[in-house]
């Protein structure tokens, strides 16, 4: 179990976290980093997670992919996940990959029921394959399908209901989304289970003339704290995660992020 | 499947975008932010390439490397979710790639820097095991088989790419040039534990290398190597090696 507000593990941190064993309830790990190396990032996270309970991130199952799935991939990752026996395992509602080559990047899905049927199926294996629930995080959007039946949201009310998942409810993204893509932020909290709600994600946007891109590359902005107190009164304080990928700052700079988070967090408890 | 037809059609409209418009018209609302999608795809890759590559990023410039890895990422589509495994083949695209045929040696640093990056990726070594070597009986010394760091490459180059490599790290204080003329390289490029190594052995050191790679027994690589190299003196050799750390295993 996790509770609070956690912080990405990143290398630039491994040596600070191991010398002042900081006060970080947990750590997400991204998966990918430590699937197909050998190298000392393992040595530093098997010292880490024994002071520290740990989720898996990842962005390689290709969920939304028409190719078969990667068994290679999905093997390494339960053999990573045996080891590290993490409090959740979750990746995103995207494709990666086609014909056998990658994007390495999170592609957008169109909403259909076609698209409904084949992910719980896929889910479902993936969840058959690691032996437990994953978490499906929501993505950041940047167009839509004009073939498209359901919104997002309904999409993953189905998606978490039938495939019979967890949510990770990126905050940040459906903000992004909510702004690209033209609808109210609110009709997606509305609608999603709670009980289904496993984790959040928080981090910060670049903001370009057309459109808001989802770099994780800054301090949260206040949009997004708007709405993760929204998301707190519909969930519950949920474990929180402090995600930051480029230009990564030093570790009190996400710790003052993950102390805001908390504030929020109790200030809901003692309402 | 029209998904599927979908995925296709999105994964041919980043690399041509001259097919993006029928994407466009035929899936796309906000389609004007199909770019956002390419330019992240085309950054992740090429800033792959870079971080692997530093050195050849750094002698060409930003630029000129950005171009390169742009042909490149067409022609090598990436085949894994593991990034670690994209661009292995890059020493052999500029080999190929007229407009870096200026600098002759960038193949070859290429292949350096590749290779840098597997090992240090690759699995920790083994620690010789010295009292169960101290425990052959003299007897049987020819017939052992020595293994050197399983995740360990040598390389040899007609250019000091050594040197070059040295010059272009961060930490390196001078603005040293060198002389392409100095002389190739012959490489021993290892871990240590989690400390990246690499070693110049001399001609001699080489040659013994190259034989323990064979994987044949000492008796047979003293054979061979006194027929081609009768002046290379492996019993004095084989200490040195041990006490490297080259030699990590041994079997019988």
């Amino acid at each position: 179990m996790i509770q609070g507000v956690g912080i990405g593990l990143r290398s630039c941190h491994y040596q600070e976290i191991l010398n002042t064993q900081p006060n970080i309830p947990w750590f997400e790990v991204l998966s990918d980093n430590y699937m197909h190396s050998q190298g000392q990032h393992l040595d530093y996270l098997d010292k880490i997670r024994q002071y520290y309970p740990v989720t898996l991130h990842g962005v390689g199952m290709s969920l939304g992919s028409t190719d078969p799935l990667n068994r290679d991939y999905l093997n390494s990752l339960k053999r990573l996940a045996d080891w590290l026996e993490p409090a959740y395992i979750s990746d995103h509602l995207a494709w990666i990959s086609i014909n056998g080559n990658y994007l390495n990047e999170l592609m957008p899905l169109p909403y259909t029921e076609e698209t409904l049927k084949h992910l719980v199926q896929r889910i479902q294996q993936v969840q058959e394959i690691l032996g437990q629930r994953i978490l499906i995080e929501n993505p950041a959007t940047y167009l839509t399908f004009k073939h498209s039946t359901l919104s997002e949201w309904e999409f993953i009310c189905e998606l978490l209901e039938q495939a019979d998942c967890y949510l990770l409810l990126d905050v940040n993204n459906i903000y992004v989304s909510a702004i690209n893509c033209q609808f109210n932020p609110l009709d997606y909290l509305n609608t999603l289970p709670a009980n289904r709600v496993k984790q959040i994600h928080l981090a910060g946007y670049e903001e370009y003339p057309n459109y808001l891109l989802d770099t994780h590359g800054h301090r949260v902005h206040q949009p997004v704290w708007q709405l993760y107190k929204k998301a707190l009164n519909y969930f519950g304080a949920v474990p929180t995660l402090i995600e930051w990928d480029t230009d990564i700052p030093e570790l009190d700079i996400l710790r003052a992020e993950a102390r805001i988070a908390e504030e929020l967090q109790q200030s809901m408890v003692w309402n | 499947m029209e998904l599927r037809q979908l995925q296709q059609d999105f994964y041919q409209a980043i690399f041509e975008a001259d097919t993006s418009q029928a994407l466009s018209q035929q899936y796309l609302n906000l389609s004007e932010n199909f770019t956002v999608y390419r330019n992240s795809i085309l950054g992740i890759l090429t800033r792959t390439l870079e971080s692997i590559y530093p050195v050849c990023y750094r002698l060409v410039g930003d630029k000129f490397f950005t171009a390169t890895a742009r042909v490149y990422i067409d022609r090598y589509p990436s085949v894994s979710p593991d990034l670690g495994t994209y661009g292995h083949a890059f020493a052999e695209f500029l080999s190929q790639f007229e407009p870096a045929a200026q600098l002759p040696y960038l193949p070859d640093l290429a292949r350096l820097e590749w290779h840098w990056h597997c090992v240090f990726h690759g699995e920790i070594t083994n620690t010789l095991d010295y009292q169960a070597l101290g425990k052959i009986p003299q007897e049987q010394w020819g017939e052992i088989i020595f293994d050197l760091p399983q995740n360990s490459i040598l390389l040899s180059s007609i250019y000091p790419i050594h040197r070059i490599w040295q010059v272009n790290q961060p930490d390196y204080q001078t603005d040293e040039l060198v002389n392409l003329d100095e002389g190739g390289s012959h490489i021993f490029l290892w871990r240590d534990n989690y400390d990246m190594r690499m070693d110049l052995p001399t001609p001699a050191e080489w040659q013994l290398l190259q034989a323990f790679q064979t994987k044949n027994q000492l008796e047979i690589i003293c054979e061979n190597l006194a027929t081609v190299e009768p002046c290379i003196d492996v019993a004095a050799l084989l200490p040195r090696f041990v006490q490297r750390g080259w030699i990590v295993d041994f079997s019988i």
